[in-house]
């Protein structure tokens, strides 16, 4: 098997998995409970979240467990927008958010919320001028993904995080579900950010909202206090420890594997580059996990379809909204309909081989061809 | 004359065409038959929706007499709307 879809979800670290088996054999206590096994299980909890806040540099008590990202997200937009809403009902995002931000903020929108797109730039960047430009004073939350997961773009985090901290009315979420544990970035001035296990080799179920202590937001779950009065439920201790096992393993080898993950990334794009029937999607700014292209003429599912024959595996949109056939982030990156039309992504990760884009490749250049006759003949 | 409009949730560019829709039905009121791809899957997939959205058909008689798709400025949706009307 050849995975090339390490951004949809990557496989699970066998120290992590072992850490979150022995935790949950080992801590059966419900850590909300007063006993000594609960007790127990709250210690694990609060040093598990104590190694959290010293990897990502935030306070312990700015961390909230969630399910995943998804809850993350929701957490923070619709956290922000039941507690303030009394200020305003203005947003501001990106066109590149992924869909559980697009999705609860169309809710918004039918809640009567205005909800304004930043412009972005030839290289899919903000428009920073045009963020100040669009900032009112109803405006409660900018939210902006630092790297969009299909194209792999590069937000400057930092630079809308120095403008917005003028605004102390205005919080700034950022999903960093695709960045966390792939580059760093400088969080002082970014209010909340989300991210989720699933992404950086640890389990599906567990992600974190990382919300700056001053600031109140209004639960989306309640039923009192767990391990934080904003996510109510059971702490769920094994997935817990499982998340700083995880974090903890990918920030310790960051800059190692970002170094072998760009040469891969090169070494693939210099095959691919001349391939007259090849457009690539992702750019400069792009983090080298993250490879679009566009095969021209060939629909993407029946290129997937046709990798997957050969154990290789790729995909076509993000996985959580496939189901319409051209991709909004590469038509908003390359203002083309056709290389939205025909993109597929190839995600990237210092578990890949070299050997395995060799073959990649080649089934590849064998597919390209096949179906081109196939679609002649027709 | 009615207009069927399918969107998606996790679409921005239909978020964006919402809010423009909004402001022109107020300034050329018309009825608007809203569909979610995902939600009203099998009334949406009976106009065949295609690859981009939004989806606005424009209907006259139950008969689609005009389709855009994707982005649009509030000025080409009236200009289309006086288009159609007259």
């Amino acid at each position: 098997m050849i995975y090339l879809d390490y951004s949809a979800t990557t496989p699970v670290n066998n120290e992590v998995l072992d850490t979150f088996v022995k935790a949950t054999n080992a801590y059966i206590g419900n850590p909300n409970s007063l006993h000594k096994l609960g007790v127990e299980s709250k210690k694990l909890i609060d040093a598990s979240t104590e190694q959290i806040s010293k990897l990502l540099n935030v306070s312990s008590k700015e961390i909230i467990y969630t399910s995943g990202a998804t809850e993350a997200n929701n957490a923070a937009i619709l956290g922000v927008c039941y507690r303030y809403s009394n200020r305003g009902k203005h947003i501001i995002t990106t066109k590149l958010e992924h869909s559980s931000i697009t999705a609860t903020l169309q809710y918004l929108q039918n809640h009567g919320y205005d909800i304004d797109f930043l412009e972005t730039d030839s290289t899919g960047r903000v428009d920073l001028d045009n963020l100040k430009s669009l900032i009112r004073d109803d405006t409660i939350l900018v939210t902006v993904a630092s790297v969009n997961s299909e194209v792999g773009v590069i937000q400057p985090i930092e630079e809308i995080g120095n403008i917005l901290k003028d605004y102390p009315k205005i919080y700034f979420h950022s999903d960093m579900t695709q960045s966390i544990g792939k580059i760093n970035f400088n969080i002082e001035n970014v209010d909340m950010i989300s991210f989720s296990a699933q992404k950086i080799y640890g389990l599906k179920g567990i992600g974190c909202l990382i919300k700056k202590e001053n600031i109140v937001i209004d639960p989306i779950i309640h039923g009192g206090k767990s391990t934080t009065i904003y996510r109510s439920g059971t702490p769920a201790v094994g997935l817990i420890v499982s998340v700083s096992k995880a974090l903890r393993l990918v920030m310790e080898n960051l800059d190692e594997n970002y170094e072998y993950v760009y040469s891969l990334n090169k070494y693939l794009k210099d095959k691919l580059k001349d391939n007259k029937d090849i457009h690539i999607n992702s750019n400069e700014y792009s983090i080298p996990h993250i490879l679009n292209i566009s095969i021209m003429g060939i629909k993407p599912e029946t290129m997937l379809h046709a990798l997957e024959e050969e154990d290789i595996y790729i995909s076509t949109q993000t996985a959580c909204a496939s189901k319409a056939t051209s991709s909004l982030a590469v038509y908003e990156l390359t203002k083309n309909l056709e290389y939205s039309k025909y993109s597929i992504r190839i995600s990237l990760s210092h578990l890949t081989k070299r050997e395995e884009l060799d073959t990649f490749y080649n089934v590849l250049i064998k597919k390209i061809e096949e179906l081109k006759s196939l679609n002649e003949s027709r | 004359m009615k207009v069927v409009k399918i969107t998606a949730v996790w679409c921005s560019a239909c978020l964006i065409m919402n809010k423009i829709w909004n402001k022109v039905i107020e300034k050329k009121p018309i009825e608007t038959i809203s569909l979610d791809l995902d939600f009203d899957e099998e009334e949406s997939n009976k106009y065949t929706p295609g690859e981009v959205l939004p989806v606005f058909i424009f209907m006259d008689n139950d008969k689609e007499i005009k389709r855009i798709t994707g982005e649009h400025t509030e000025e080409e949706l009236i200009k289309i709307l006086e288009e159609i009307g007259d």
